[in-house]
């Protein structure tokens, strides 16, 4: 799905998979930091949203 | 929007990734509050639609996590 | 060509007339010049009307379904390849099918055959690798060669995989380096040039689903676009349900699509539907080393799991 949004020009670093277990939740705090990391990076999206005006 | 406020959609398994979410808040630990939280029951509940849904109401950014 | 014609037509007979199949998928003579349409033969009498040329362009086993009793069907290479995907996905069992595969040598690419001309074209023939057209005001004699659709110039697969009968000799097939030139040019580009790209493909499309609607492996009872409950995308031309419906089709046929071309030949606004389809063959190609169509034992990459699996967040 990523390299498919990838080839239509959204950035692979706007769609992100993970696995993370219920016990886990120093891993659920290090992606979180890790991905928002990544998409404060990139800015906002503009691409593929619906304008409704 | 502004540049430092982005909104990341997360799908989050109520099994797995949700219930780290609770734990880490339980913990009183600090994380970007950059996401957005939707419950699924299961990763399987997953579908690509939602994913282009997200992207198409105006999210930054998709995250899926079982 | 006339041999194939004959040959099916001989083989088509021979099975009605014998009732192992109640009827024959094939195509005929369209209303057109360069036009064949797909039709479905009961009565024996009716099998001079299959044809066989180079503009066969659609995808039969996009008919197989929902019959009663067995039928037969000409397939090319990529139809048999969709048909394998179907048997695959249990749309038919394999003892309905009487496959009859043809040996393909490519089929041409309507536009740009007419682009050559500014009125329209009133007579088509051909001869082996020669075209013959006529319009009224010019004739033309082409190369086949030199106006072969683009899925067909890097088709590797021209002869059926799985078949009953053969109405020809094999044809060698081409291996290819570069099988993917296209998917790789759009690779090269930066983020917004993509994203410019498919706006420029998408710009003229309107929303007519013939792409969907010609797809063989396009057969959901309920097209996720015209689900109203919740809505995923809007029915207008609005550019960013244009682009939302063109990306999810795609998807769906992820390690599915047989680049049959179907698609291409059936959009009436000449857009190259195959840009988004073709970077999904590309990846489960090098991911999973996977082409749609080509084993009835293998499950799709899809639709099953594997602890090799390339993706690493599973881990």
């Amino acid at each position: 799905m990523g390299n498919l949004l990838e080839h239509m020009g959204i950035e692979r670093d706007r769609v992100h998979f993970s696995w993370i277990s219920s016990a886990e939740a120093t891993k659920f705090v290090d992606v979180v930091k890790e991905i928002s990391e990544k998409v404060r990076a990139l800015g906002p999206n503009k691409k593929l949203v619906k304008d409704y005006n | 929007m502004a540049e430092n406020n982005i909104k990341i959609v997360s799908f989050l398994c109520n099994w797995c990734s949700y219930g780290a979410a609770d734990l880490a808040g339980v913990s009183r630990m600090e994380y970007p509050a950059d996401i957005r939280v939707i419950r699924i029951p299961c990763s399987g509940r997953m579908s690509p639609k939602f994913i282009l849904s997200a992207f198409r109401e105006g999210a930054d950014a998709v995250w899926v996590s079982g | 060509m006339d041999t194939y014609i004959n040959k099916i037509r001989e083989l088509s007979l021979k099975l009605l007339k014998k009732k192992e199949v109640v009827k024959v998928i094939g195509f005929t003579k369209g209303t057109l010049p360069m036009a064949t349409s797909p039709i479905a033969i009961s009565l024996e009498q009716d099998v001079e009307k299959l044809i066989f040329n180079s503009t066969c362009g659609l995808n039969l086993a996009n008919y197989i379904r929902n019959h009663k009793g067995k039928i037969a069907v000409i397939a090319k290479g990529c139809d048999s390849r969709n048909i394998i995907t179907h048997i695959v996905e249990n749309q038919i069992p394999r003892e309905q099918l009487h496959i009859i595969g043809v040996p393909c040598k490519g089929m041409i690419d309507k536009t740009k055959v007419a682009s050559l001309f500014d009125d329209d074209i009133i007579e088509f023939s051909e001869d082996n690798d020669t075209l013959l057209l006529k319009s009224s005001s010019k004739e033309e004699r082409l190369n086949k060669q030199d106006y072969l659709r683009e899925n067909c110039k890097l088709c590797m697969h021209k002869n059926p995989v799985i078949y009953d009968d053969l109405v020809g000799d094999l044809v060698d097939e081409q291996t290819l380096d570069t099988p993917y030139p296209d998917v790789e040019q759009i690779e090269n580009m930066d983020a917004d040039t993509k994203w410019q790209h498919f706006d420029k493909l998408t710009k003229n499309c309107i929303r007519c689903y013939a792409c969907r609607n010609a797809c063989p492996i396009c057969y959901c009872p309920t097209c996720f676009v015209d689900e109203s409950g919740p809505q995923w995308v809007g029915k207008g031309q609005d550019k960013t349900d244009v682009n939302t419906f063109h990306f999810l089709r795609a998807f769906h046929c992820a390690g599915r699509c047989t680049d049959c071309g179907a698609c291409v030949e059936a959009c009436p606004m000449d857009i190259n539907v195959r840009d988004f389809t073709r970077k999904l063959n590309k990846d489960s190609f090098e991911l999973f080393e996977w082409e749609a169509g080509l084993d009835l034992t293998k499950r799709p990459p899809l639709d099953a799991y594997s602890p090799n699996d390339p993706n690493d967040f599973i881990k």
